[in-house]
């Protein structure tokens, strides 16, 4: 039985967008299989991994019968991104088995029904609708998506926090250490305060996927769900349910010192210095002096790495120290040209914010080395 | 009517016993005890069926005049202390004076004793307490028969012969390890077990504990004040699979103290495999009022007035006796090398820790010969490859161990099998290394070396905060200063929740509560934690790993060479970091018996 003809790009394209989060290893063995379905014209790919389900449909297929079943997902896009370029494939289920031709090659493959495939039903419930544009959403991501935790106990802290206030949407991550926040203008208000804690896998996968324009991206909160739709994708996700760290109270407010830095010059000063790090800890002194920045680093060998910059201040002198990741990340993430830099003495948090921006902070704790 | 009247004595006694004589080994305690204290010399202990028949001891001691001989006999009576000053400073074995007359309640007890200068010697019979004239030469003999005759109740929970004749063995170890001064025996059915002249502290250790814990023990010797610890501690490859042969003395006293095991296992942390117990026998001296021994009637535990100093003395004292590897030491026997007792270096070769004369290992040296010849074709090793020279053995061992002309401990590379092990010839043979296990312990303790000293501590953003019980609450709060030392900056957020607002950076992604938790819990026991530098050290050992050489990677002769000279200049370098040996010596005894040569 004839599933549908199509050609190897028009397949692959899709199928990688959602065989993205299919894990490698599995209890549930349909878990690593990706539900193909065929209506219509209408080819359906859909792949989940209990906590997000990713979904696309692409018309414009008029051979083959209406039909659905599940296929391992992997295998699959292994086979087609083995295949030349713009081969032509036909797909067929015959006896439980899928079969995929391209040319003088065949591949016989083994089937699931598409009947036992878990799926994540539409939220209901009271609803929150976003739109927005695909890059604001994505840049906003990458300004703070890499200080969410990882695998940490505290779970709350194992993703990214986003609030939809009035005109405003934020986003939150933190991992106990240091914390990034960063806002964006929303076109249409939403009527009512609304947060939510978005899960690392989902996060990652976002960023992955959207892309970089102004195509619209919809946000539809609802319950314990979340779906984004983009393009021919639509993907839900579970939320995190915890209480997230009150953010507002760990920015500080009344930093007196204010640096501002070039920030490639300075990402590369840190850069350098990092080599000569503790692979662990990865410590490193900023001694800050009249007119003068200093950057030292020493690591088990007790190899040094000093980098000076010449740099606009005159208060007392500050001898501080940081984890280095934490500083690379954040001048790794952004893309201004100046960032600045407010403290207080060596023992409480820095903050680093861009010049005339109030929508973007980044939090980070000392280290005592 | 009343209803609440006093105990008859024999009762008393006898409710006495129940705690003080628990099985024969307790009788033998006591009564050995007291002929100790009484200033013997010599000391014969004879049981029959396991003590529970008969125990008798005979001293040479000082006696116990005729006056004094029923009163000897008395609850509460002693000559041991006087005023509540002599009991906070106890330097008698003994001093609650009970024990006689608990044993005389519940067995058929007799004491004949001849005091310094008495005509002749008298006997008392425990159960009458009537006296008669008797004969004996000096000192005092206790005669304790039929335990438990008149309390058969007790006698139901007494095991087999053999069990019980093996507590007191123990029991008699314990004193003959304590005062190698005296000469002890001990026979059991007329049979003679133990026949120990007096000795140094070094071949009482040889004749009770075997040879083979000698030569494959670390010798300890610290002094820090009044503080005092010597012994000796088996190396990592000589543990045993359950904690028999851990002898603890403190000032001559032995005990099973919580604090002391604790401070010992700590120093064995970094070198044995967890499921292993090391071997040792310690002394620990310490000024009496500094310890409180009135804690147990038994007295197998102790009280120590300052016990986070003896902890981190016995620790320290440990930990350094340890590190020194035997890779550094030539002459000491490779950590995974057999054992065998003809085959392992004698002990008298060892910096011994009383006196040189060993009587027991010298009877044995007969049969060491072949360092001699090994020896003499060392000389060839690093400038030809001459064919070894076949010196006779000469019959004696070189008395101090061999200096630098006779060329490294480990010796000098020969070659490499299977990308695995090196092979490298040394003074007494071949020696065999796993250079990956060897050069991950010399990355890990260089590492170590480094990041000792103040920890690096990261602050945190937001401070973890988690419920505790009262008891952690008071340990957070007492040990402030130890956990500040650790990198942990802890204050109580509500009556049962603690706020964590910086933690070491080594550890900075470990889960917070549960990591201040178990340190918590140590503390609370323990006068110091290891949690936090056991903690570190896995990270630090995972980091050696990756870093070290792997197998198959082909070796030039020279950097095999500098690998066993660094192994050389490494602290416990004979193991690696998850307790394996990391060399082996195979000796040109062992093989030249497997070769039949010279039979």
């Amino acid at each position: 039985m004839l599933l549908l003809n199509t050609t190897r790009d028009a397949l692959l394209a899709p199928l990688q967008s959602v065989a993205g989060i299919v894990e490698k290893r599995h209890t549930l063995p349909i878990l690593s299989n990706v539900l193909i379905e065929k209506q219509g014209d209408t080819l359906t790919l859909l792949a989940t991994d209990i906590e997000i389900q990713i979904r696309t449909a692409t018309a414009g297929h008029q051979d083959g019968s209406d039909t659905a079943i599940t296929v391992g997902a992997r295998k699959l896009q292994d086979i087609l991104r083995a295949l030349p370029d713009s081969a032509a494939v036909s797909i067929s289920l015959d006896d439980k088995r899928l079969t995929v031709k391209a040319g003088k090659s065949r591949f016989a493959l083994q089937t699931l029904p598409a009947a036992d495939y878990p799926r994540m039903n539409l939220p209901d419930g009271d609803v929150v609708r976003l739109t927005v544009a695909q890059r604001t959403f994505k840049r906003q991501l990458a300004q703070v998506a890499y200080s969410m935790a990882q695998q940490d106990i505290r779970y709350y802290l194992n993703g990214l926090l986003i609030i939809a206030d009035g005109g405003e949407l934020r986003m939150v991550a933190t991992d106990g250490h240091r914390l990034a926040y960063a806002a964006s203008t929303l076109d249409n208000a939403v009527a009512q305060r609304t947060e939510a804690i978005l899960p690392r896998k989902t996060v990652l996968e976002l960023s992955r996927q959207l892309a970089d324009n102004d195509d619209p991206l919809e946000v539809v909160l609802a319950g314990n769900q979340v779906v984004f739709r983009f393009g021919a994708v639509e993907l839900i996700s579970k939320l995190i349910d915890g209480k997230f760290p009150d953010y507002e109270r760990v920015i500080p407010q009344n930093h007196p010192n204010m640096i501002t830095f070039d920030r490639l010059p300075l990402l590369a000063a840190l850069q350098r210095a990092a080599i000569l790090t503790t692979d662990k800890f990865r410590g490193v002194r900023l001694v800050l002096g009249d007119g003068s920045l200093k950057l030292i680093s020493t690591n088990a060998e007790q190899e040094e790495a000093v980098e000076e910059l010449e740099v606009d201040y005159h208060g007392a002198a500050l001898d501080i120290g940081f984890n280095v990741t934490y500083l690379l990340d954040v001048l790794n993430n952004l893309s201004s040209e100046h960032v600045e830099w407010r403290f207080n003495d060596g023992n409480s948090s820095a903050l680093i914010t861009l010049p005339g921006n109030e929508q973007f902070k980044y939090v980070v704790m000392p280290m005592r080395i | 009517m009343s209803v609440i009247h006093r105990l008859p004595d024999l009762l008393v006694n006898q409710i006495a016993a129940g705690e003080v004589v628990e099985r024969p080994a307790s009788v033998l305690k006591e009564v050995l005890e007291n002929a100790v204290d009484a200033g013997s010399r010599a000391i014969e202990v004879q049981l029959e069926q396991g003590g529970v028949r008969r125990i008798r001891v005979a001293d040479d001691g000082c006696g116990i005049d005729r006056d004094d001989l029923a009163l000897a006999l008395e609850r509460h009576a002693t000559s041991k202390i006087a005023t509540l000053d002599d009991l906070e400073r106890v330097a008698t074995m003994g001093f609650r004076g009970e024990a006689l007359a608990a044993i005389a309640a519940v067995a058929r007890t007799t004491i004949t004793s001849r005091a310094a200068g008495a005509s002749h010697a008298w006997r008392i019979d425990g159960s009458d307490r009537s006296l008669a004239p008797a004969a004996l030469n000096n000192g005092t003999v206790v005669d304790v028969a039929d335990l438990y005759f008149n309390t058969p109740a007790r006698r139901k929970f007494l095991k087999s012969e053999g069990t019980e004749f093996a507590h007191c063995d123990e029991m008699f170890r314990r004193v003959a390890l304590a005062r190698p001064d005296l000469a002890l025996q001990l026979s059991h059915n007329a049979r003679v077990i133990h026949r120990l002249p007096p000795g140094t502290p070094l071949a009482r250790v040889g004749a009770l504990m075997g040879d083979d814990f000698v030569t494959h023990a670390r010798e300890v010797e610290a002094e820090s004040g009044a503080l005092r610890l010597t012994g000796l501690a088996s190396l990592p490859a000589y543990s045993r699979a359950s904690r028999d042969a851990q002898y603890f003395f403190v000032n001559g006293r032995f005990v099973r103290d919580k604090l002391l095991t604790h401070a010992v296992r700590q120093a064995y942390a970094d070198i044995l495999h967890g499921a292993r117990h090391p071997a040792y026998v310690l002394f620990l001296s310490i000024d009496p009022a500094g310890v409180d021994v009135n804690v147990h009637p038994a007295k197998i535990e102790v009280r120590f007035r300052d016990a986070r100093a003896v902890h981190q003395f016995v620790f320290h004292a440990l930990t350094r006796a340890l590190a020194e590897s035997g890779a550094a030491a030539a002459g000491t026997p490779a950590p995974g090398a057999a054992v065998d007792a003809e085959e392992t270096a004698p002990a008298a070769q060892r910096p011994a820790f009383a006196s040189p004369a060993y009587p027991p290992a010298a009877a044995r040296q007969g049969q060491l010969a072949m360092e001699a010849a090994s020896q003499a074709y060392y000389g060839f090793v690093g400038s030809a490859r001459d064919t070894p020279a076949t010196a006779p053995a000469d019959r004696h061992m070189p008395a101090t161990p061999p200096d630098d002309t006779q060329g490294p401990p480990l010796g000098f590379a020969l070659g490499q099998l299977h990308g695995v092990y090196i092979l490298a010839q040394n003074q007494a043979g071949l020696v065999l290394v796993d250079m990956h296990a060897a050069h991950e312990r010399i990355l890990y303790e260089r590492l170590k070396t480094v990041l000792d000293g103040r920890p690096a501590v990261q602050r945190l953003l937001i401070p973890a905060v988690f419920g505790v019980g009262a008891r952690d609450m008071a340990a957070a709060e007492e040990h402030g200063e130890v956990l500040a030392g650790m990198g942990f900056e802890i204050a109580p957020a509500g009556p049962q929740e603690l706020a964590v607002r910086s933690v070491p950076a080594l550890l900075a992604n470990a889960p917070v509560a549960e990591l201040v938790r178990s340190v918590l819990e140590e503390l609370r026991e323990f006068p110091a934690s290891e949690v936090v530098t056991a903690r570190r050290n896995e990270l630090l050992a995972t980091m050696a790993c990756h870093g070290a050489v792997r197998a198959n990677r082909q070796l030039t002769v020279a950097e095999m060479n500098a690998l066993l000279r660094e192994m050389e200049a490494t602290e416990r370098a004979d193991q690696c970091n998850h307790g394996r040996p990391t060399w082996t010596q195979l000796s040109m005894q062992e093989l030249d018996r497997f070769f039949m040569r010279g039979q």
